[in-house]
């Protein structure tokens, strides 16, 4: 029973100290940058320190002479995070909703094909669609940014699978005896049934588009008025010769805030919403 | 009666609703897919006007004979088997820890939270980032040389192939464990306890129910991870190109991916757009072909599984 004892604390004592490890080597990196953004050139240079320094308001200063307009950086990232948030979620969820509540011709073949088209990486789209929408003369614009997020076959997948579990078909039976039209039931009963998973999906869909690179970079990269958070960093990071590393880091650390501050609030609802639209069994 | 004909009446709603996805998907997906095949076949150039003449297969033969491409094909193959070995092992060693019975682990939820959290991380940064970390006068070289004198002079990392290349593998598994390892407790602790009990009746040790029960019962979980994660990591993009901080992934194009050279492809000097799609379309047919293999290996393999169980089952 002892050298019991003796094993199983052991095992214990080998698995926390790997875990630690592995926390410190998640987190490590990113708190030396929230540190770095806080210091002096001149210090950051001299060595690390995991002590923040006091130079943070002068970093900022040397951002605005930059030339880079992180605010409207922010404000791009925001515009088109939020609103293909809105589009995604809203329109997955009517797309799902009809799926799953009514009958009608080719409804399983519908279905199946969006199940495919989960899988095509979406490289194979982007230079048909950049081609195209230079034709149309759309580039450079926010409508090919925004609008496409209408069409998400991953978040209609994700509704289809929960509403088969979260909405009872009577209720819409009893709706319709109350006169209610079928519009008015999806806005007012299925819409509020689904709030949970409808808050998941958005948090991803959110993260997705706010750290998307690929496709901005593609079609609105010429307009530096359009430029995302990523494009804009990709900018901070290509001028070699600028070595205000404070006022890099600082750059850095604006484009990860929000996203850590959103994790440490939702970090249970984003846990438990990952295996949500992998493998159900 | 009345109730199912009021449903009939009601399901050309069905059509309405699904419109908006229809139409949308027809013209932002479906058509620029199509229009990515159509593209391929082309000598389409972004400055001379984009149409271009069909030119059958001679992207696709003249990508075949670039070594530059060959190169970009083999790397990402590399890049993406590199992190995705060491990233399933430690997700497996993390998911037995944390799904193991026998010793209830604490803090599971908050480990869990906090190595899923380089996931949500912007890559651009994230490369970024590192590209700062591993300079001359980066806190890793004042780490290895100045504190703990592990190396004597400091090394430019990114200036040697073989560290950028382990760099962009460490940053994909740092990136990637995490959520790797999440999916698949949720695969284990839907494995029916009744499993484990019969075996330890039988005298079965942890390691061995670990590699007869966990492991092949976690199959359709372990497909799921390596399909999203292949079709991902044929994608590779912005930690390369952002780390690597060139066009080509340099130095000597150790990092060089298919969606890098892509967008050579496309970009100035090239100008080719046709050339740049046939790209595309060979990253869809390799990634849906190894998919649809992993697919049939894993399939048959679980069925054989499962009857081999039931047999078992059935004999003792």
């Amino acid at each position: 029973m002892d050298s019991y004892r003796i094993k199983q604390f052991s095992y214990k004592f080998i698995c926390y100290t790997f875990l630690i490890i592995l926390f410190l080597i998640c987190v490590l990196p990113i708190y030396m940058l929230l540190i770095n953004a806080t210091r002096t050139t001149e210090a950051i240079n001299a060595g690390f320190s995991l002590i923040p320094g006091t130079n943070i308001i002068n970093n900022w200063n040397i951002i605005q002479g930059f030339g880079i307009n992180i605010p409207l950086g922010l404000r791009n990232s925001l515009i088109i995070a939020i609103s293909t948030t809105f589009l995604s979620v809203y329109f997955s969820l009517l797309t799902a909703y009809a799926i799953n509540i009514y009958d009608f011709k080719f409804k399983k073949a519908f279905y199946g094909f969006i199940l495919a088209m989960t899988l095509v990486p979406m490289n194979l789209y982007l230079i048909g669609f950049f081609q195209y929408m230079h034709h149309l003369g759309m580039l450079n614009s926010l409508t090919p940014m925004i609008l496409p997020s209408i069409a998400a076959p991953g978040t209609v997948f994700f509704f289809k699978q929960y509403l088969d579990s979260a909405l009872v078909p009577e209720l819409i039976q009893a709706a319709r005896i109350d006169g209610a039209t079928e519009f008015e039931i999806f806005n007012k009963i299925v819409l509020p049934i689904s709030k949970p998973g409808a808050f998941t999906m958005a948090i991803f869909a959110f993260v997705g588009s706010w750290n998307a690179f690929m496709g901005p970079l593609f079609i609105i990269g010429g307009n530096i008025n359009l430029h995302t958070l990523p494009l804009i960093m990709q900018r901070l990071q290509g001028d070699a010769f600028r070595t205000d590393f404070g006022a890099i880091y600082l750059g850095m650390a604006i484009s990860l805030i929000p996203i850590i501050i959103v994790y440490s609030i939702f970090s249970k609802y984003i846990v438990s919403g990952i295996t949500l639209g992998s493998v159900k069994e | 009666m009345n109730t199912k004909n009021k449903k009939l009446v009601k399901d050309y709603w069905g059509y309405i609703f699904i419109a908006p996805f229809i139409i949308i998907f027809i013209i932002f997906a479906l058509y620029p897919i199509a229009n990515t095949f159509f593209l391929s076949f082309t000598n389409a150039n972004i400055i001379h006007g984009m149409p271009g003449n069909i030119i059958g297969f001679n992207n696709f033969i003249s990508l075949f004979n670039d070594p530059m491409f060959i190169r970009a094909l083999q790397n990402t193959w590399l890049l993406w088997l590199g992190n995705f070995i060491p990233q399933m092992i430690l997700a497996l060693v993390l998911a037995a820890m944390f799904s193991s019975t026998t010793f209830k682990l604490k803090g599971t939820g908050f480990f869990k939270a906090i190595y899923y959290l380089p996931n949500l991380l912007m890559p651009v940064t994230v490369a970024a980032l590192f590209q700062h970390y591993l300079t001359l006068h980066g806190p890793i070289n004042s780490f290895l040389v100045g504190t703990t004198g592990l190396m004597s002079e400091p090394r430019n990392f990114l200036q040697f192939a073989t560290d950028t290349r382990f760099t962009v593998m460490f940053i994909q598994t740092w990136m990637w464990f995490g959520q790797t390892a999440i999916v698949l407790v949720s695969g284990m602790t839907s494995i029916s306890p009744s499993y484990y009990e019969s075996a330890m009746v039988d005298g079965a040790s942890q390691t061995r129910m670990f590699f007869k029960i966990t492991l092949p019962l976690l199959k359709p979980v372990l497909l799921f991870v390596l399909v999203t994660s292949l079709v991902g990591g044929m994608q590779m993009f912005d930690i390369p190109l952002l780390l690597s901080d060139g066009p080509l992934g340099p130095p000597d194009m150790s990092v060089l991916t298919m969606n890098m050279f892509m967008r050579a492809r496309m970009n100035h000097p090239a100008n080719a757009i046709g050339s740049a799609a046939a790209v595309s379309v060979i990253l869809f047919f390799i990634s849906s072909f190894v998919a649809l293999i992993l697919f049939r290996v894993f399939r048959t393999d679980e069925q054989k599984q499962q009857k081999k169980q039931r047999r078992v089952e059935t004999n003792g």
